[in-house]
């Protein structure tokens, strides 16, 4: 099955949330996708923040994201008068209505610099429908697959598929699933907890 | 919703608890802020409005996120100060701990109110301690509340879903400092709530559980630190630890299986240590200090022990076995939030009342770990539409 990237066709900035980071990392070849990957890939304070706290528990993730901005790989950004308003809006409300910061942050960023939000979340996803209908969003799969992404990793991109997956437990959305099942394979497909049920069962 | 359209007194009333929750003064805030007191006294009460990036500058500084400040159904439970009267005040590793279950309490409480939850409390009948014996009011009262919940004499294996599927207790195990074993609160509306000690072992965590069952026994509405450096012979703790000592090793089930046991020997053994600690799910210590006490065997009977090289793991493997038996509810001691509370936090993504980061936040875990949890709690994926349907 065919993939098609939201990315493929888009030469805008990426805006990536926590999860984005943390499957990227998981897939053991962050720096060679993110090299690959056309777009520029921007991370937000709040995002850096949350990841931060990981370390508390051990992981690596503020570490990893670190050197990938060191090597200029991903670009720090700050929110700026028209970002923070959106911010505003995505994290005061109802709880139904709302995101964590760093979610929300990413959505303003996003819409501030006309780039594409990607994030794996699908509350996030549907606030982003609702309210920013012209806003791109995208998830990590999108990156995945995109084809310089593709064509950059080889036959090494069924094996950091399936590591975002199971180191990472990535999540899926359902037009993405069987593009995953066919490219890692059934067995290792079975073993994947953070995929659908019926696409585990094969 | 936007941020003009809450009213500022709610605002400054959430900036205050969240900065009273950090432990921080006014002069803390308004000095990090860059702003005078005065001014962030004013933000505090509401009388003058305060601007986004002032809330995500102190959100940060107080160790959390502009959304927990202002998402409407946020919880407000504050459990530190009642600990701050107790005689560890000042005590950083007790506040830190008391910052976690105040942390977990509201996670848990935000989610029930969210999903329309009401949690059942099945608490103990409250039995103050009377003049006299406590230790004798403590074995009467453990063994008392275990002919209530239905236990008999038999022993307990898995108490922390004892306290909290039997008795509806609040209980988290998580990373502590190593000196604190575990923290006990009671508030009304919330009920009873229990801290244990994830790296402590899971036969400590029981006796710290039944520890604390003890305080909610009898005092419960005295906090209560349960800390392993720390020598407290006053009547409550002594009662806490008799109660516990009762709870999980009756005298007569202790007796007999103590003489079943040792019929036809000669000697107390490590053998012996180690098959009567494993029946009742605590430590070869806990067990030989209650053969102790109920003068089953003689006084100093385990510092013998520890003074001749103790006893060790792999001894308790060689006699119970190898590889010595989990249990299938074991793990549970090891889950950062326990069942029910995995289950309440799966069906809130479930309907998209919150979202991954909110939950990660809420529950103080990284997402990793989250989503390990949520996965394990939604075993059926989002394929429901052809499981039955509960009747409501």
């Amino acid at each position: 099955m065919v993939c098609r990237s939201c990315l493929d066709e888009r030469a805008a900035p990426v805006v990536v949330d926590t999860s984005v980071v943390i499957n990227l990392n998981a897939t053991g070849c962050a720096e060679a996708i993110l090299r690959a990957l056309p777009n520029r890939c921007v991370v937000v304070e709040d995002v850096l923040l949350e990841l931060q706290i990981g370390r508390q528990t051990g992981r690596g993730d503020a570490d990893a994201l670190a050197v990938l901005i060191e090597q200029h790989l991903v670009e720090r950004a700050r929110l700026g008068g028209g970002g923070m308003s959106h911010f505003a809006s995505l994290v005061s409300g109802s709880a139904a209505e709302t995101l964590d910061d760093g979610e929300a942050a990413t959505i303003a960023c996003a819409i501030d610099r006309g780039a594409v939000a990607l994030v794996d979340e699908r509350k996030a996803i549907r606030i982003c429908a609702e309210r920013f209908p012209n806003l791109s969003v995208g998830c990590t799969v999108d990156v995945l697959a995109q084809h310089h992404v593709q064509a950059a990793l080889g036959p090494g991109l069924a094996d950091a598929v399936f590591n975002a997956l199971d180191r990472g437990r990535m999540r899926v959305p359902d037009q993405h699933g069987q593009w995953v099942v066919d490219l890692i394979g059934k067995e290792r497909a079975a073993l994947c907890h953070s995929l659908p049920k019926r696409l585990r069962a094969g | 919703m936007t941020l003009q359209s809450i009213d500022p007194v709610d605002v400054g009333a959430r900036l205050r608890a969240a900065r009273e929750a950090a432990g921080l003064t006014q002069t803390d805030a308004a000095t990090d802020l860059r702003v005078a007191r005065t001014t962030l006294v004013a933000m505090e009460q509401g009388r003058r409005r305060v601007r986004i990036d002032e809330i995500q500058h102190l959100a940060r500084l107080y160790g959390t996120s502009v959304n927990a400040v202002l998402r409407c159904e946020a919880a407000h439970v504050d459990l530190v100060p009642r600990f701050r009267k107790l005689s560890t005040a000042n005590d950083e590793a007790a506040e830190r701990a008391a910052r976690l279950l105040t942390d977990l309490v509201r996670a848990e409480v935000e989610l029930e109110n969210l999903l329309g939850v009401t949690r059942t409390h099945n608490h103990p009948p409250a039995r103050p301690l009377l003049p006299g014996d406590v230790r004798l009011q403590a074995e009467n009262d453990a063994i008392a509340l275990r002919q209530w919940l239905g236990l008999g004499l038999a022993p307990v294996h898995d108490v922390i879903s004892l306290l909290e599927l039997e008795l509806g207790v609040r209980v988290y195990v998580r990373p502590l400092d190593s000196r604190v074993s575990g923290l006990f609160a009671y508030e009304d509306g919330v009920g009873a709530c229990i801290l244990l000690n994830a790296k402590h072992p899971r036969e400590r965590q029981a006796q710290t559980g039944v520890h604390e069952l003890g305080h909610l026994t009898s005092r419960r509405q005295t906090p209560d630190v349960c800390r392993f450096d720390q020598h407290d012979d006053s009547r409550e703790e002594r009662y806490a630890n008799a109660f516990g000592r009762a709870f999980l090793t009756p005298a007569r089930t202790v007796t007999v299986r103590f003489q079943d046991l040792t019929a036809g020997a000669s000697r107390f053994t490590r053998r012996h240590v180690i098959l009567l600690a494993h029946a009742f799910g605590v430590s070869r210590e806990a067990i030989v200090r209650r053969l102790e006490e109920l003068g089953l065997v003689k006084r100093g009977t385990w510092d013998w022990f520890e003074a001749h090289g103790g006893i060790t793991n792999e001894q308790a493997r060689q006699v119970l076995g190898e590889p010595v038996a989990v249990e299938p509810d074991s793990r549970e001691a090891q889950r950062p939030v326990s069942l029910r509370l995995g289950l309440l936090a799966a069906e809130a993504q479930r309907r998209e009342l919150l979202s991954e980061g909110q939950l990660a936040r809420l529950l103080r875990l990284d997402r990793v770990e989250l989503r390990r949890i949520l996965d394990a709690a939604d075993i059926d994926g989002n394929d429901t539409n052809g499981l039955p349907k509960l009747p409501r």
